[in-house]
């Protein structure tokens, strides 16, 4: 599954990174996801990502790394985990960059993931279009923590 | 409210082919499990598990289910028929012997679940159109015969006067 | 194998809703396990407790209901083939459960289950659509209305609240003069795209349509701009415009690529499929049958 959006927010670029350069905050921000614990600041973290759709509910602990960082300006974090109890391994890989604009900033969120396992295979219809719902609440989450 | 509690057993009483058996069963045992492994009729087999390729197909109060995604509880104080009951000792079922004279079994692994869905059709509709016949079989896959033969021998059992047995 | 669960068999509603109440997402309602016991077996649910309802008195019944049909929750695709009463009252619907999945599923699987579960690909949530389906959810508190297209939110999302049972869902029968047909495609187990159409007449014209595609999208859904579109027209002219309402429907539709084909693949066949079934429901209004006949295609 692969989302990008793109989300204007009304704050100059610095205080967009340093929103997002602000992890475990960020993390808290994708629907599902508690605060994110800081295992090594700026390069691992651990978050619980839990999404239900009808009766299931896939509850996945993630390890976060910074893949790549250029500050202030871009951001590449993957993260990866299993659900044991569904059989499911998760992995996710999510692009920032942030661009000065008129009103503000914008920042490009590209995010690509797979789900392995019997979810992955049957859930194959619904897991991108809940990706699209997850990304865009994501978004709205961010402006409201960055805007205040 | 009746319960069965996690990890207890419940008594059931069926009737297999004919004869009334007793089982402790689990809430969670599943009808082609307790056919298979505790009364050691191997006829209905697992195969695709989803309920998509018949299979598994016994009749229960003479309609075709899948075993395989039907709870044994379910069978308590009901009849089940398996491919074993179609034979009376030597005497095979009509529809077994137009099954071999018309060379409809290549493998056989679809057979069992093709005897009794056609049982099942034949009880209900004695004299089906061959596209009556496709319909109902729809569901009960065949790897190997490409089906005419399956279609021509259940055909061949098919008369107004009576049904198969 | 499944996993350890305990099996409940309420004897009423309340007693139903107050086992759900207690376990929430921990119990699973049961009636011909047709999906729950697949999601089991995938490992993708764990439940501690099944609610077999298939023991509360009249939850199985179809019956006429006020001019309306009620087809109760537990009873079985099967039942509903039969039913004196569906095929008085709206026969398409008998005709349409009698081409679900495969007769072992039609024997076992009920029409609460299917449309409680919500599965996207599902052809009576589809022509529910066009008999203005009304579902009746019940709990502990009391019972509530909703319309189907209300109920069913999504892929396998309902708003059936954590402590509620679907108990019945209503239809409404077409006026006199009415005609209709259920077209699905498909090579697979679920159909790939299913459409009703219902046409009302006055004298000869279309009084009103209703046009209902499945299995494309999350969920079934009426194609209001095509439904609009086809208002009015003698009915001598529908094969003329098929073309044109067809691709209106097809513009409505919110296709999700997943194995059944690509969501522009799903768009497509929409348009197609809208076109073909809309000269099925001309003819039959026109009181000619059709010998229309499509591959992998089932003409209700």
């Amino acid at each position: 599954m692969r989302v990008v959006r793109d989300l204007d927010v009304a704050v100059p670029p610095p205080a967009l990174w340093e929103m997002l350069w602000d992890v475990p905050r960020m993390v808290a921000c994708l629907p599902g996801c508690g605060e994110a614990r800081e295992i090594e600041p700026h390069r691992r973290y651990e978050a619980r990502m839990t999404q239900r759709v009808g009766p299931i509910t896939l509850s996945v602990p993630l390890e976060v790394t910074v893949s790549g960082v250029v500050p202030p300006t871009s951001l590449a974090l993957e993260a990866r985990g299993r659900d044991g109890a569904l059989g499911a391994n998760v992995a996710m890989s999510v692009r920032l960059a942030v661009a000065p604009r008129e009103a503000g900033s914008r920042v490009r969120i590209e995010a690509e993931g797979k789900i392995l396992g019997k979810l992955g295979a049957l859930g194959h219809g619904i897991i991108q279009r809940k990706a699209e719902e997850l990304i865009d609440e994501f978004g709205a989450r961010l402006r409201r923590a960055v805007e205040g | 409210m009746h319960v069965i509690p996690i990890r207890s057993s419940c008594r059931i009483r069926v009737t297999v082919n004919g004869r009334p058996v007793e089982l402790d069963v689990r809430p969670e045992a599943l009808l082609l499990d307790v056919l298979r492994d505790r009364l050691e009729l191997k006829g209905a087999r697992r195969s695709c598990d989803v309920q998509v390729c018949g299979a598994c197909t016994v009749l229960l109060d003479g309609a075709p289910v899948s075993a395989c995604t039907f709870l044994a509880v379910e069978a308590d104080g009901r009849e089940v028929l398996t491919v074993e009951g179609l034979a009376t000792g030597d005497r095979l079922d009509p529809l077994q012997e137009a099954f071999m004279d018309h060379g409809a079994v290549q493998c056989g692994f679809c057979t069992a679940g093709m005897l009794l869905t056609a049982r099942a059709l034949l009880a209900e509709e004695p004299a089906p159109s061959p596209a009556r016949v496709a319909e109902y079989l729809r569901g009960s896959l065949c790897r190997c015969t490409g089906y005419r033969k399956i279609v021509e021998a259940i055909l061949a059992c098919a008369r107004p006067a009576g049904v198969a047995r | 194998m499944l996993r350890p669960f305990a099996l409940y068999q309420p004897a009423t509603v309340a007693e139903a809703s107050e086992v759900l109440a207690r376990d929430g997402r921990d119990a699973s309602l049961y009636a011909g396990g047709t999906e729950v016991l697949l999601i089991l077996k995938a490992g993708l649910l764990r439940v501690r407790s099944l609610i077999d309802v298939k023991r509360v008195p009249g939850l199985a019944e179809i019956r006429a209901d006020d001019g309306h049909l009620s087809i109760g929750a537990t009873a079985t695709h099967r039942a509903v083939e039969r039913a004196p009463a569906v095929h008085a009252r709206c026969p398409l619907v008998a005709g349409v459960a009698r081409h679900v999945a495969n007769i072992r599923v039609r024997n076992v699987g009920t029409v609460g289950g299917n449309l409680a579960f919500a599965d996207p690909h599902s052809d009576l949530a589809t022509v529910f659509l066009v008999f203005d389906a009304v579902v009746r959810l019940a709990s502990r508190a009391g019972e509530r209305e909703l319309p189907l297209g209300d109920f069913v939110r999504g892929a396998y999302e309902t708003a059936r609240a954590e402590d509620e049972l679907l108990t019945a869902v209503r239809l409404a029968p077409w006026p006199a003069g009415a005609a209709g047909a259920y077209v699905k495609f498909g090579v697979h187990e679920r159909p790939t795209l299913g459409v009703a159409v219902a046409l009302m007449r006055d004298g000869a014209a279309i009084a009103g349509a209703r046009v209902a595609v499945g299995c494309v999208g999350p969920r079934p859904q009426r194609a209001g701009a095509a439904e609009e579109r086809l208002r009015g027209w003698a009915l001598a002219d529908l094969e003329r415009h098929a073309d044109e309402v067809a691709a209106l429907a097809a513009g409505e539709v919110e296709p999700v690529t997943d194995l059944h084909g690509s969501s522009e693949y799903k768009r497509d066949m929409t348009r197609v499929f809208v076109r073909r079934t809309l000269l099925v429901a001309a003819a039959r209004a026109a009181g000619r049958d059709t010998h229309a006949r499509h591959p992998h295609t089932i003409i209700v």
